[in-house]
């Protein structure tokens, strides 16, 4: 049995519409067949004031123990380093996940919000919003640097705009399993097995990147996002076309460019009108070049790749 | 799979813009569209100020009939992200014309 306790801070509650769309497992899943007690969730949790303020300080004195504290939202520091715009339970939420946090043998960030800030964060950032353990690509955030659980590990940070259901499950469940050791976190504390690949890897549209054929308006089945809608698909470690959204789908292959949601600078380019949905060029070359790839070499590859492009690289060729 | 090689309809209008441009018509060559800002506005004049009028559409897009280099790389239709090889054609909604792989327009991007 492991105790799960869930809390929101600067949160649409995005994460949590997510997680409770979990199928394999499903949240249910998670209490009945891999021994998860959740203590309490905002969305799930019967008790209302008092009684959660009572569950919250069992946890922080170690009556209950807490195994895993996951935070949803981010951690709001407005004004003035107080936090009092967002209190729960009587006090600033920000004190909560301090005491929470350290009391807790693994403490999981879900979503942009908790990992590094996501929107709420973007300039000018009034509500002084930051990620557990990050704010956008600095170290540091709520928690600081230095933190680790009582286990040792760092904040465990799952983002998406929202996260996927089951880089969520998963991870509570190899959590809950005292499979935790199996888990590796890249730079930005993410799991290595989601993080690691790109979002356009297992893309259908991958062919017409390849050729360099563009996708030039919305509707079109053929051609590649990355081009000219601003698709971040090739610069952003995600697994959404290997583990498609309700196991049918992922952005790309419907059509709609990826926003690069489970990078810490997202929402990129602060939002300003004309970056959203058009790649950023200088000089007729995307600004954001896919990872790895210099200038030069895109050039020429580019150059070479339109040449040998076949002519059914050019045409939809999704016809029912 | 239907053939989409060039049409006589294209072909057609491709000569029509060959001989504008061979006699001479002036068009917005430079600056070229330098940032994303400088993109959107011209493509904003496409929409606003040339619609269907063909002359209009090479003079903003800046349309040459020969290669034009702007820093340190050429420009050709035949490198463009629009420009769909087999069907000899600019596929951006705003300008959507026949060209031939040597020309170049400011709207250039790879």
């Amino acid at each position: 049995m492991a105790n799960l306790l869930w809390l929101q801070g600067g949160a649409c509650s995005g994460n949590t519409m997510s997680f409770l769309n979990a199928e394999e497992p499903s949240a249910c899943d998670l209490v009945t067949d891999f021994g998860i007690n959740v203590l309490w969730q905002p969305s799930l949790g019967l008790e209302l004031g008092d009684d959660v303020k009572a569950i919250l300080e069992k946890c922080i004195s170690g009556e209950i123990k807490l195994d895993i504290f996951v935070f949803e939202g981010t951690v709001i520091d407005a004004p003035n380093g107080t936090g009092e715009w967002n209190r729960f339970c009587g006090r600033p939420m920000k004190e909560w996940v301090k005491e929470l946090s350290e009391a807790s043998d693994f403490v999981v960030a879900i979503g942009d919000c908790a990992t590094w800030g996501g929107i709420p964060a973007n300039a000018p950032n009034p509500t002084d919003s930051k990620g557990l353990q990050f704010l956008k690509r600095a170290k540091g955030g709520a928690l600081g640097e230095g933190f680790t659980a009582k286990s040792g590990l760092p904040v465990i940070n799952i983002p998406g705009c929202p996260a996927h259901p089951d880089w969520v499950t998963q991870i509570l469940v190899a959590v809950a399993t005292g499979r935790a050791d199996d888990l590796t976190l890249d730079e930005f504390q993410r799991p290595k097995t989601f993080f690691s690949s790109f979002t356009q890897t297992g893309c259908t549209r991958n062919m017409h990147f390849a050729y360099k054929v563009s996708t030039t308006a919305f509707g079109q089945r053929k051609g590649c996002l990355f081009y000219d809608l601003g698709c971040r698909g090739p610069m952003t470690h995600s697994p959404c076309n290997r583990i498609l959204w309700n196991r049918q789908s992922s952005k790309t292959r419907a059509g709609m460019p990826c926003l690069g949601c489970t990078e810490p600078e997202f929402p990129f380019f602060d939002l300003a009108p004309g970056t959203v949905f058009k790649t950023q060029t200088v000089m007729g070359v995307p600004k954001d070049m896919p990872t790895g790839v210099d200038k030069k070499g895109y050039v020429k590859l580019t150059a070479a790749a339109k040449g040998a492009a076949p002519a059914w690289a050019e045409e939809d060729i999704f016809v029912v | 799979m239907e053939d989409k090689a060039s049409s006589p309809e294209d072909d057609a209008l491709r000569d029509k813009i060959r001989t504008l441009l061979a006699n001479g018509l002036e068009t917005e060559v430079w600056p070229r569209a330098e940032t994303s800002e400088m993109v959107n506005q011209i493509v904003n004049r496409l929409q606003t100020e040339a619609g269907d009028d063909l002359k209009k559409t090479l003079k903003i897009g800046g349309f040459t009939d020969h290669t034009i280099t702007a820093d340190d790389m050429e420009q050709p239709c035949e490198t463009c992200m629009y420009y769909l090889v087999h069907r000899k054609f600019c596929e951006l909604p705003e300008l959507d014309v026949p060209v031939e792989p040597e020309w170049s327009c400011r709207l250039w991007r790879i």
